[in-house]
């Protein structure tokens, strides 16, 4: 009974260690949605360069690859910042066909760009803690994979503290409620839109910073599946709620690993999209998601 | 007008590209014009993209090589003509498979492919070929379902790889003749105990097929081998951390695994280093690459691989030689090691040249029937009679495999492998390593 448990929260464990990864890559994408209303597929691409950019400062620098998130945040919020700028701003309420085709470019354009300049060889890092185990009762956890849960909470907390207490953060949170009233209350949603977007790119950079160090291989052409899982979770979770891409970024982590435990690892996505569908045909907004006015 | 101004550049900068990247140059047709087209079929990107850039510099290797030495003579033209090679990315997808090598028969005009990895994406493309009756030389897509299939005319294609048959059998054999004897030697088991195996595989024609073969093997030799787990995963997994809990509850003495490279290199660490699996992990031939061992690491220290070319051990006999001069020449060429996909590519190359002399014309057909009686000597893969030659059921060629064991090279910080069995290639004996940990009893 106790070898059950033990092997039971392992798995659940592995679940959590997965909703935190997507967690942070949906809550950017829905952040960026919230706000801006724009679909854009080529999210995963900027989780992907989350894990280059932490691969190359570790190489160059050979730091504690956690710490090297004060460094491909920024990055990444910049070249988000850059992205929202050069390619959304111009389509921005143009339709959503534009929108599309320009995400899939962007998709191309980083993925070739990347295979470039880091060659598209499978990589992956080693964490300076990856051979240490802590006993936590019947389990023993990796240390990697509790850091990267500390550190998810964190960056989780932080975006909570920036969006309720700074008059950025109430910005952001005006126009993603009623985007024309906060420009009559003199909000720049220009400038709201840009650094929305590059938040998001960060988040998702965060995530990539995680996956490398958890020793998670990657190449360039990584990111497409994740972003069809940050899809899926914020869909499920409501198109726009920062609460929705949370539980349902948990939500998909565990239902994938203990689908993968009971069914079989081929049968993961199915059996989350089968509670995407589920979930959709009971409540069409998603768990958390608001009624259309 | 500045924004429309940006716009129309960047219609221009998007029409030049497709212009460039589309190949609209008049295609001259082959041979009469001066040159035999190998159509090569690799995974330039997508997951399977490092084993697609081994293929394609091999050819290309292969291709060199016989160009400096006056290309492919052939007789009905009375001349020799060089190779030129066309690339064909099939993007690791059956959809991207379909549509180069559509575009190789169609638009390229190639008299002969080479190349093809994974069952699934080569399986794919196989009408295709069929269809349009054009030679094929496939060293991957090593599922029989892919070789013995009779739903299409395979006629054209001629497989220079053992199938996942004969790759499951001398892994199996190995681990009840090398692995069974050491453990039960070790840990004082009972002659009769069997040896606990679970299965991870691709859930692919390839994945299945090996499967399939190992129940077969061990089922037709009678052998004390029980499957304790069978853990299917989705192509191009990386997260095996469950799938790995799972099998660790079942109390394995060994993991069978049937993975492509970017699978294997983070379920072997996951094994370890996340989930405290401290089983053997056999892997099979397809893995071995220099990218496995370099992205492996210290994980990868005591593990075992079944084999038919190694970049770093090297089969003592007949093929050493060609073997240390082909990785020689690539190492100079592209700095590095090529891996098994790219041995078998470079002598599918050879191959083709053998059957167009022979055949003394680029007629399709006639390279067909050349292929079908060819008989050449052997070149770095150890054949099975010492000649390159395709069965007369289902165009296999046979191999002698092997098994290679990792052990941590200091010198590189990277694991390298040595020979362990069959007795007649083996460099050292098998070992279990100290951090090993047998089934329950």
């Amino acid at each position: 009974m106790d070898g059950t448990i033990g092997i039971l929260s392992q798995v659940a464990f592995w679940g959590l260690y997965s909703g935190c990864i997507y967690i942070l890559l949906a809550t950017g994408l829905n952040l960026i949605f919230g706000v801006m209303k724009i679909v854009n597929f080529a999210h995963g691409e900027f989780l992907m360069l989350g894990t280059y950019i932490t691969f190359f400062l570790f190489v160059i620098s050979g730091f504690n690859p956690y710490i090297l998130l004060i460094g491909s945040i920024p990055i990444l919020i910049i070249a988000g910042v850059i992205v929202e700028r050069l390619c959304f701003r111009p389509i921005l309420g143009t339709g959503k066909l534009n929108e599309i085709f320009i995400s899939l470019g962007l998709i191309y354009i980083f993925q070739n760009l990347v295979a470039l300049i880091w060659t598209d060889e499978w990589r992956s890092m080693r964490s300076p803690y990856a051979d240490i185990l802590i006993n936590l009762g019947p389990l023993q956890l990796p240390l990697d994979y509790l850091i990267i849960i500390t550190v998810t909470a964190m960056i989780l907390v932080s975006l909570y503290i920036f969006l309720q207490k700074t008059a950025l953060g109430r910005a952001i949170r005006a126009a993603s409620q009623n985007r024309k009233g906060a420009m009559l209350m003199g909000v720049n949603v220009e400038k709201v839109d840009m650094l929305t977007f590059g938040i998001g790119a960060g988040l998702a950079g965060a995530a990539g910073t995680l996956w490398a160090v958890s020793g998670q291989v990657f190449n360039p052409y990584m990111g497409s599946i994740p972003a069809i899982k940050g899809f899926a979770i914020i869909i499920l979770g409501g198109l726009g709620s920062i609460p929705g891409a949370i539980i349902g970024g948990l939500a998909i982590g565990m239902v994938e690993n203990f689908t993968a435990f009971t069914l079989g690892g081929s049968w993961k996505d199915a059996v989350s999209f089968i509670l995407l569908i589920v979930v959709l045909v009971i409540r069409p907004t998603g768990l958390f998601g608001e009624d259309e006015e | 007008m500045k924004r429309e101004s940006i716009l129309y550049v960047f219609l221009a900068i998007c029409l030049t590209f497709l212009l460039l990247s589309s190949g609209c140059t008049e295609q001259q047709p082959s041979g009469e014009g001066g040159e035999v087209r190998i159509g090569v079929v690799a995974s330039m990107t997508g997951a399977a993209s490092t084993t697609g850039k081994d293929i394609w510099q091999s050819a290309e290797l292969a291709a060199e090589e016989i160009n400096a030495k006056g290309g492919i003579y052939v007789s009905g033209l009375g001349k020799s003509v060089p190779i030129r090679l066309v690339q064909g990315d099939d993007e690791s997808t059956r959809e991207g498979g379909q549509k180069t090598v559509s575009k190789l028969i169609t638009q390229d005009k190639v008299d002969v492919l080479v190349g093809g990895y994974s069952s699934a994406v080569v399986s794919a493309h196989q009408a295709i070929v069929a269809e349009y009756k054009v030679p094929y030389i496939i060293s991957g897509g090593s599922s029989t379902s892919v070789s013995h299939r009779n739903d299409i005319d395979t006629s054209y294609m001629f497989f220079h790889r053992p199938n996942t048959d004969d790759s499951g059998e001398a892994s199996i054999l190995f681990v009840d003749q090398v692995v069974r004897p050491a453990l039960n030697g070790k840990f004082g088991f009972s002659e009769d105990r069997p040896l606990k195996l679970a299965v991870i595989y691709q859930d692919s024609p390839f994945g299945k097929g090996q499967l399939d073969a190992v129940k077969n093997v061990i089922a037709a030799r009678n052998l004390k081998i029980e499957i304790i787990a069978e853990e299917p995963f989705k192509m191009g997994e990386s997260d095996f951390r469950t799938v790995l809990t799972s099998v660790k509850a079942k109390n394995p003495d060994m993991i069978y695994s049937v993975t492509f490279l970017n699978e294997l290199v983070p379920m072997t660490q996951q094994a370890r280093r996340d989930v405290g699996l401290n089983t053997l992990i056999l892997a099979i031939e397809n893995n071995d690459d220099p990218d496995y061992y370099k992205g492996v690491g210290i994980y990868g220290d005591g593990q075992v691989m079944e084999s038919r070319f190694s970049p770093y051990a090297v089969p003592r006999g007949s093929t050493e030689e060609a073997t240390k001069q082909f990785l020689a020449n690539f190492d100079k060429k592209y700095g590095g090691f090529a891996g098994m996909m790219g041995a078998a590519t470079y002598e599918s190359v050879y191959i083709t040249k053998e059957a167009i002399e022979k055949a003394g014309s680029l007629d399709k057909a006639k390279i067909r029937d050349a292929l079908a009686t060819l008989s050449m000597p052997q070149m770095m893969e150890i054949m099975k009679g010492g000649v390159i030659s395709f069965s007369p059921d289902f165009r296999e060629s046979k191999f002698d495999l092997y098994v290679v064991q990792l052990a941590m090279d200091p010198a590189s910080g990277e694991p390298r492998p040595f020979i362990v069995w069959p007795d007649n290639l083996k460099d050292r004996e098998f070992v279990l390593p100290d951090w090993y940990t047998p089934g329950s009893s």
